[in-house]
């Protein structure tokens, strides 16, 4: 493994930036080398933090969807959320996690769509349940903010 | 297929001749960074002694934006006609004989830049109003004289905006790589709370934006381009999107880096003869940043999926996504200390 990924990656990052882009040959390659330096600083972040971002955003998700189950009519609804996030990880590379957060992401689209028409209908659980989730989505574009880039 | 400046002479220097009736000699060519929607080459052509720069258009093998060369290289055409700052467009060729892909000439601007980071402190607010009124001029065109109808779609004043959001909401679907759940909140939000119809429906640029024209070092416009994703439409789009957050991430305060948000705005009603609905801008501001989405989550899929492999794909599709997302959260939350103020609150 490299040691201290995200240090090393950011490094190669600052090494473009300062020694490589002021050598380019012309405003197109400087251009180039400049952006894939700034895409190095990002990656250099998510490699330090992407494990965890995809666990929080399911251990997060699986508390709404607990919250959700008693007041969701829908059984085809209600079986997705059971199901989505019952069994432990198959493995817990990023590419494992990631499919599994994408699977619990779908389902909890659609209780938030379903979360709204019961709150338009003036349903109290539902105006709570809408503003949990969006405490969710706030908590999970944050945790995907680069604070390497520009 | 790849371009090299020596092909791209060759090539050139020939049709040129050929259109021109008289032998050109491409002697310069160089790739302009920055845009990616079209491979883009400064060239200098010399015709009987006089060198003459012309920029050329090639279509790419992938973009951010897929989108139809005609419609760009007519729109330009009209503005032109109309009397609208626009670099003058020479030729539209769809034939791939000349450069292995279609490609549009025009003449080149010379002596600006538009970089929206060289713009000299002095010339911020006179830049910044008649950029606005530009964009004011543009919705006060009457769409009827531009004579478009064979390259953009018909619209009405009360269908045009839930059209724009039913193609965009259709490209995140078939593009997002993940699933996006603030951007998918986003777009049942605007369904659910159409906008009013249209005051009347203008020419919208589709991207009018800082970095989207030339200025002078005197601080004037000289020319507006990156006209690929014109259409007919609600004129709140263009202004709507002109003044999302995004284009002044690092200066919030001054609209496109330029100007207050207010005094924006007042340039264009002033130079439109419209006025803005804050209920109806609102709408189109959350709208704006669901088409930012849709454009930068498609160049992704195009980095991760396609042939091509620009960086410029993968900082759109990556930085761009990312920021748009913390601007929505913060339109929609009911939490939301709503950080980006617009020129209405």
């Amino acid at each position: 493994m490299i040691p201290n990924g995200s240090e090393g990656i950011g490094h190669l990052a600052a090494r473009i930036f300062g020694d490589l882009v002021p050598k380019a040959p012309d405003a197109y390659a400087m251009s180039d080398l400049a952006m894939i330096a700034t895409l190095l600083g990002m990656a250099a972040e998510d490699y330090d933090r992407a494990a965890d971002v995809l666990i929080a955003d399911e251990t997060e998700i699986t508390a709404i969807f607990d919250a959700a189950r008693p007041n969701i009519a829908d059984p085809v609804l209600k079986a997705r959320m059971a199901s989505a996030l019952v069994s432990p990880p198959e493995g817990y590379r990023v590419s494992q996690l990631s499919a599994r957060a994408d699977a619990a992401m779908r389902v909890l689209i659609d209780l938030h769509a379903w979360v709204e028409i019961a709150q338009d209908e003036g349903l109290l659980w539902a105006v709570e349940l809408n503003g949990r989730i969006w405490r969710f989505l706030e908590r999970h574009t944050e945790r995907r903010a680069y604070h390497a880039a520009f | 297929m790849t371009t090299t400046a020596n092909t791209l002479r060759e090539g050139l220097s020939r049709y040129l001749s050929a259109q021109w009736y008289v032998d050109t000699s491409v002697e310069a060519a160089s790739r302009i960074p920055g845009g990616a929607s079209r491979e883009t080459w400064k060239c200098v052509a010399v015709v009987g002694g006089e060198s003459r720069g012309v920029i050329v258009r090639l279509d790419p093998d992938t973009s951010l934006i897929d989108t139809d060369r005609a419609t760009e290289y007519r729109t330009m055409e009209a503005a032109h006609r109309a009397g609208l700052p626009v670099p003058t467009p020479l030729f539209l060729e769809h034939d791939t004989q000349w450069l292995g892909r279609p490609f549009s000439v025009s003449a080149e601007v010379t002596g600006c830049q538009a970089s929206p980071d060289g713009i000299p402190e002095a010339h911020r607010e006179k830049l910044g109003r008649r950029k606005w009124e530009l964009l004011g001029e543009i919705a006060r065109l009457d769409p009827d004289q531009l004579n478009l109808g064979g390259v953009m779609a018909s619209t009405s004043a009360a269908t045009c905006a839930l059209e724009q959001l039913e193609y965009w909401a259709k490209v995140i679907v078939d593009d997002e790589i993940h699933p996006n759940p603030v951007a998918h909140a986003a777009i049942r939000r605007l369904r659910r709370n159409p906008p009013p119809p249209a005051q009347k429906l203008s020419l919208v640029h589709g991207d009018y934006r800082t970095g989207n024209f030339l200025y002078t070092p005197e601080g004037e416009v000289a020319a507006i381009f990156d006209w690929e994703m014109a259409h007919l439409g609600d004129p709140l789009e263009d202004l709507a999107w002109s003044l999302d957050p995004l284009w002044h991430w690092q200066e919030p305060e001054l609209a496109g880096r330029l100007l207050p948000h207010a005094e924006a705005v007042r340039s264009w009603q002033i130079a439109s003869g419209l006025s803005v609905d804050p209920e109806a801008f609102a709408w189109w501001r959350v709208f704006a940043s669901i088409k930012g989405i849709g454009i930068w989550i498609s160049s992704s899929e195009d980095f991760h999926k396609g042939s091509s492999k620009l960086p410029i794909l993968a900082l759109a599709g990556w930085l761009m996504t990312d920021r748009q997302q913390q601007i929505l959260v913060d339109y929609l939350s009911p939490h939301s200390p709503h950080r980006f103020k617009g020129a209405f609150e």
